[in-house]
């Protein structure tokens, strides 16, 4: 899948500039209200507590400055993503214990077609190995531009 | 959303997440992904399971097994396990009493 197809699944409702969370807890309901805002999901509870069960599993802030928290849940009913932003740093519990500034955010329902979702979920860890485009992304002044960075143009 | 509802629903994301979990552990950790806590979310799984009625917990279990989810979302008035049509009178939010059962499969109703 490329990136434009990934893309596809966000929209410029689902990105969040600048994150007033430092902590896990208060980002992810910080992410789980951008999320409701920005679609018609009815039921934030059960996606907050999808996205924690999947922290207990083992933190998803696998790339240098970046978080990608995921999972399947009922409630949604296709593939969503949201992006996340924070300037000052977000201690996400990364592994290699620095702050997390960038966040992908995969919502997909228990069903996908053709696994969409790792798939989409891979195309962005992939792209993301890239450190002038992660810096780019860190500073981009609008969703458009953090969307151009991101499919190179 | 009736509370026994919502900790089904709860219920099955985190029975999913371990399913895949399990079952593509290799490509996830290829993603750099890491899992170390499957021990404690399968903890988490099973106090969660602890608050549910116990015949709905065992209705659960019994269609699990049998269609692979148990709770399916109505869409369009339909059951989306097996496509039958759920009278209107059905919508969960003024039917906060019981937990909604498809008359047709007796897969467990959530209203998305
Ligand atoms: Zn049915």
């Amino acid at each position: 899948m490329d990136i434009v197809e990934v893309l596809k699944h966000t929209s410029p409702a689902l990105f969040l500039p600048d994150l007033k969370a430092t902590d896990k807890a208060s980002a992810l309901a910080e992410i789980v209200e951008g999320l409701v805002a920005g679609t018609s999901i009815q039921n934030p509870d059960t996606i907050l507590q999808m996205l924690k069960s999947r922290e207990h599993l083992g933190s998803t802030a696998v790339g240098p400055g970046i978080a990608f928290p995921h999972g399947r849940t009922l409630a949604v009913q296709r593939l969503t993503i949201l992006i996340a932003r924070s300037r000052a740093g977000v201690d996400f519990e990364s592994e290699d214990g620095g702050p997390t500034h960038l966040f992908f955010v995969l919502v997909a329902p228990p069903q996908d077609s053709g696994h969409q979702y790792i798939k989409s979920l891979a195309t962005l860890i992939d792209r993301l190995q890239d450190g002038d485009l992660r810096a780019k992304l860190r500073d981009a002044a609008d969703y458009e531009s953090f969307c151009a960075a991101l499919k190179g143009d | 959303m009736h509370p026994q509802l919502q900790l089904l629903v709860a219920l099955q994301d985190m029975d999913q997440m371990i399913r895949e979990t399990e079952e593509s552990r290799e490509q996830l950790e290829g993603l750099g992904f890491k899992h170390e806590g499957l021990e404690n979310l399968k903890r988490a799984r099973e106090d969660l399971a602890g608050q549910i009625d116990p015949s709905l917990g065992s209705w659960y279990k019994r269609l699990t097994a049998r269609f692979g989810h148990a709770v399916v979302p109505v869409v369009g008035n339909l059951c989306m396990g097996c496509f039958a049509s759920i009278p209107s009178s059905f919508v969960s939010k003024t039917n906060i009493d019981k937990v909604q059962k498809c008359e047709s499969c007796g897969r467990l109703l959530y209203w998305p």
